[in-house]
């Protein structure tokens, strides 16, 4: 409702980008936006870190979410990679507005990093998924931009889901394949569309239904802010979902440890893929 | 579950023994949430997009209005990311053995139905509402979704009855959702 709105920002992406080039001389040669409970590429050698508070003006308010800002090298080499790793975002449901929620991405792009990796935890639709999987983004729906709460999602409904396949994604991909062909226990990449939904209550068995209906693999409340913005842009965006559950109609679903033992080895996983990937880019 | 506490709204103006609402709004919302006894929300909304004129019980939804009421910081009744399946119940969830054998189980004997919840004012075109059909939802209405979700996160169950223009409850069923 209009009246939970949040409060509007006070820092410009401009004014962000100019703080980030104070802080550190070099651009990254990727950014990684990090959704909740997902732990990867900790230990960046010679760290700086922000605070979103400090950088943005606001700070994420969802257990979970560090929010902060940090930038470092993979590696010793003077080759490897430089990296900026975001912990946290902000959503939609919180009632933030779309300049903030897609701010940390304008900045990215401003700041003229030019690949940017986004993961989310998300809801399994696919029915040959896993808890634990790590799944490529190849496509996604957007029903949870501004415009719909204007008009509806009847014109989101009514066409097929975007493609979001690109060097990135090929390359993640060929990572995996990789990955899974020298180690039998890298369990081999998922590909699907995943939907953004607004949230934040679940999705209905009826919605689940529909967004089967719809070709989606997977359904999670953030990500697609980040693709649309990354569109036309400097900056090639590519995004792995976290398989958190899967919506089976007759099977128990695995109880809390199993399903925390499933995300902690997919964030390995994930850290390996990544750390590959940022390599050879 | 017990009828006999339920908060009950009605957004058609044909049920005046209901609470009488014409849109959702902050009103519901705050009715919901005040405490009390209630396990249930009965809510009666205006059915549209159907081929007869038969009322119909609500068995899901698709939540269509590109909209939810619970965006927003989290209000402290309910939590952040509320669960809504299982939220609608069945005509035999309603039975109350002290309260209804004596008046049956009318409600049994209506037909289920999945309910689209679109935007206000948004009227679909044929081709839309054929798009909804294939969808899953045989109906479309306008306020019983959002008023569903902000129960089941206020942690009420909802009887939602989704009545087309024309036609009216039949004497033995509105007894039992009045009992």
């Amino acid at each position: 409702m209009g009246n939970n709105t949040k409060q509007k920002l006070t820092v410009s992406a401009s004014e962000a980008v100019a703080n980030l080039r104070k802080l550190y001389p070099a651009v990254p040669r990727a950014a990684v936006i990090l959704g909740s409970g997902v732990n990867v590429l900790e230990g960046l050698l010679n760290p700086i870190v922000v605070k979103y508070a400090d950088l943005f003006g606001l700070a994420p308010s969802v257990a979970g979410h560090s929010g902060t800002l940090t930038i470092g090298r993979l590696g010793q080499g003077a080759d490897d990679p430089l990296v900026a790793v975001l912990r946290g975002r902000f959503h939609l449901y919180e009632g933030y507005d779309w300049e903030t929620v897609t701010l940390a991405t304008r900045v990215l792009i401003e700041w003229g990093v030019p690949n940017l990796l986004v993961t989310n935890a998300a809801g399994g639709l696919n029915l040959q998924f896993n808890v634990g999987d790590l799944m490529v983004l190849n496509g996604y729906r957007d029903h949870l931009s501004p415009q719909w709460q204007e008009r509806g999602l009847l014109p989101a409904v009514m066409v097929e889901p975007t493609d979001c396949s690109n060097d990135l994604t090929a390359k993640l991909l060929a990572t995996g394949a990789k990955l899974s062909s020298d180690d039998s226990r890298f369990k081999p990449l998922q590909k699907g569309v995943y939907a953004g939904l607004l949230g934040p209550s679940y999705e209905t068995m009826a919605e689940v239904d529909m967004l089967r209906r719809l070709k989606c693999d997977a359904v999670g409340m953030s990500t697609v802010p980040e693709l649309l913005t990354c569109l036309g842009t400097g900056t090639t965006a590519a995004a792995v979902s976290v398989i958190t559950n899967v919506w089976k109609p007759d099977e128990v679903m695995g109880g809390h440890e199993e399903v925390l033992e499933a995300s902690k080895a997919a964030s390995r996983r994930l850290d390996q893929l990544f750390r590959r990937t940022l390599n050879e880019i | 579950m017990k009828l006999r506490y339920a908060k009950r709204i009605d957004f058609t103006g044909q049920v005046k023994e209901f609470a009488q609402e014409a849109a959702f709004g902050e009103s519901v919302i705050k009715m919901l949430r005040d405490k009390g006894k209630a396990e249930v929300a009965i809510v009666i909304d205006r059915a549209y997009g159907l081929k007869d004129d038969t009322p119909y019980l609500i068995s899901d939804h698709l939540n269509l209005s590109g909209n939810n009421p619970l965006v927003g910081p989290n209000d402290a009744i309910g939590q952040r990311f509320p669960v809504v399946n299982n939220i609608y119940l069945d005509a035999n969830d309603t039975m109350d053995q002290e309260e209804t054998w004596s008046l049956g189980n009318p409600l049994g004997k209506m037909q289920y139905a999945i309910a689209a919840g679109l935007h206000p004012g948004v009227t679909p075109t044929d081709a839309e509402l054929e798009f909804i059909h294939k969808l899953g939802a045989k109906l479309y209405c306008y306020n019983l979704v959002p008023t569903m979700i902000v129960a089941a996160h206020a942690g009420l169950k909802v009887v939602g009855v989704a009545l087309p223009e024309g036609a009216s409850l039949r004497p033995d069923i509105l007894a039992t959702l009045l009992r």
